[in-house]
């Protein structure tokens, strides 16, 4: 169901997808309040939400699209669940012809994304990830083929398109099926691999066969004690580290941080500049 | 830590400098690191979307474009895919999108240069 206080969508729109499900511990809709403010103010384009019925937000989102979402998960050993499934709406839900879906944790700083609606495609997926200390090289399962991430995915309204959110609806309903296929090791539900398999299927198990995003993310993976806006450049501290990095698109991991005052403080800051 | 403490300090005064020691290491930066992300960050920023096409903007490009001798051609992208190019045109966007970047990068790094803590 899509609850709109908008005009009807035109032709070639385009427009940010955010999925946010809260869960006991997480209030995930108000971290993508503060994303959908920051992908407003750095793009232009609306942000749209995909949340369940339970949800209440006061943001002007561009719309909020309810659909259900049972799936949860669990980390072994940590308190708390997060609820990722549901990702293959995506292409069923959106408004826009032009879809960029983004992880309610990645902040949209700089106008790289923008760049790659200027071409033919069907969708993109961002392959490669670097932590500040260099690349995240990790494997999907023991089979070890490598993994895209499903942090940013851009999408038309496409045949193909279409194929692989169908085909990652498969992958999320018969999980453990392909889990034990390629060796997962990990027992969650993970859409980085969903759709790294979906892809693969799509694209005849060729490797080589890219619809990638061909820069790097940065990723933040650890606790984030403070992020400050100086100017062109972020000064971000971690427990054990601290960095200086240009204004520049970022992936944040850390859910406390999210949450936080300063973090409200540097989506402020950003929107003002 | 007990052996940190000198004979005429208590225990509790080189904690505590060691604490303030430890949270300026926290509060160190470092340059090579900085320098690698923001050099990433202007990896990115050379792409310049171009008639469908997608191009890393490079001096070799460049070079190649000034070289050239006619009007249109045909140049592979960062997809793989054959785009048309109207020399000219793209040679006066590559240069114009490299000159900018490159400005960029310079101001950053003498920011990053100067700071060793935050």
């Amino acid at each position: 169901m899509i609850n709109t206080n908008k005009s009807n969508v035109s032709e070639k729109s385009k427009g940010f997808l955010l999925f946010a499900y809260n869960t006991v511990e997480t209030d995930y809709v108000k971290i993508a309040e503060q994303c959908a403010r920051l992908a407003t103010h750095t793009t232009g384009l609306p942000v749209s939400l995909v949340t369940d019925s339970d949800t209440v937000t006061d943001y002007p989102f561009d719309h909020v699209i309810t659909k259900e979402n049972k799936l949860k998960n669990y980390k072994v050993g940590e308190l708390g669940a997060w609820r990722n499934g549901g990702r293959y709406n995506a292409y069923d839900v959106t408004p826009y012809d032009e879809t960029i879906v983004i992880d309610a944790d990645y902040f949209v700083i700089d106008k790289n994304l923008l760049k790659l609606l200027e071409q033919d495609f069907d969708y993109r997926i961002m392959q490669k990830n670097n932590l500040p200390g260099g690349h995240w090289n990790l494997s999907m399962g023991m089979v070890g083929l490598p993994y895209v991430w499903a942090t940013v995915i851009i999408f038309r309204k496409t045949k193909k398109s279409e194929m692989l959110f169908d085909l990652v609806k498969r992958v999320q309903r018969n999980y453990e099926y392909y889990r034990r296929l390629y060796h997962m090791r990990e027992g969650n539900f993970r859409n980085d691999y969903a759709f790294t398999i979906a892809n693969l299927i799509l694209n005849g198990y060729d490797l080589n066969e890219t619809q990638g995003i061909p820069w790097n993310m940065l990723t933040f993976a650890g606790v984030i004690k403070s992020i400050e806006v100086h100017n062109n450049l972020l000064k971000i501290r971690e427990d054990k580290n601290a960095y200086v990095i240009p204004k520049q698109d970022v992936h944040v991991m850390d859910k406390g941080f999210l949450l936080s005052k300063n973090c409200q403080q540097m989506v402020d800051q950003l929107c003002d500049a | 830590m007990l052996f940190f403490a000198s004979k005429n300090r208590p225990i509790n005064s080189s904690m505590s400098e060691l604490n303030e020691i430890v949270e300026k290491i926290n509060q160190a930066t470092d340059y090579q690191t900085n320098k690698r992300i923001l050099r990433e960050k202007i990896q990115t920023d050379l792409h310049v979307p171009y008639n469908s096409g997608l191009f890393k903007v490079t001096p070799e490009l460049i070079a190649f474009l000034s070289s050239w001798h006619d009007a249109e051609l045909f140049l592979e992208d960062t997809y793989e895919n054959p785009i048309k190019i109207a020399r000219e045109e793209f040679l006066t966007l590559c240069c114009e999108h490299y000159q900018q970047v490159m400005n960029t990068w310079h101001d950053q790094h003498e920011q990053i240069k100067r700071i060793r803590k935050v």
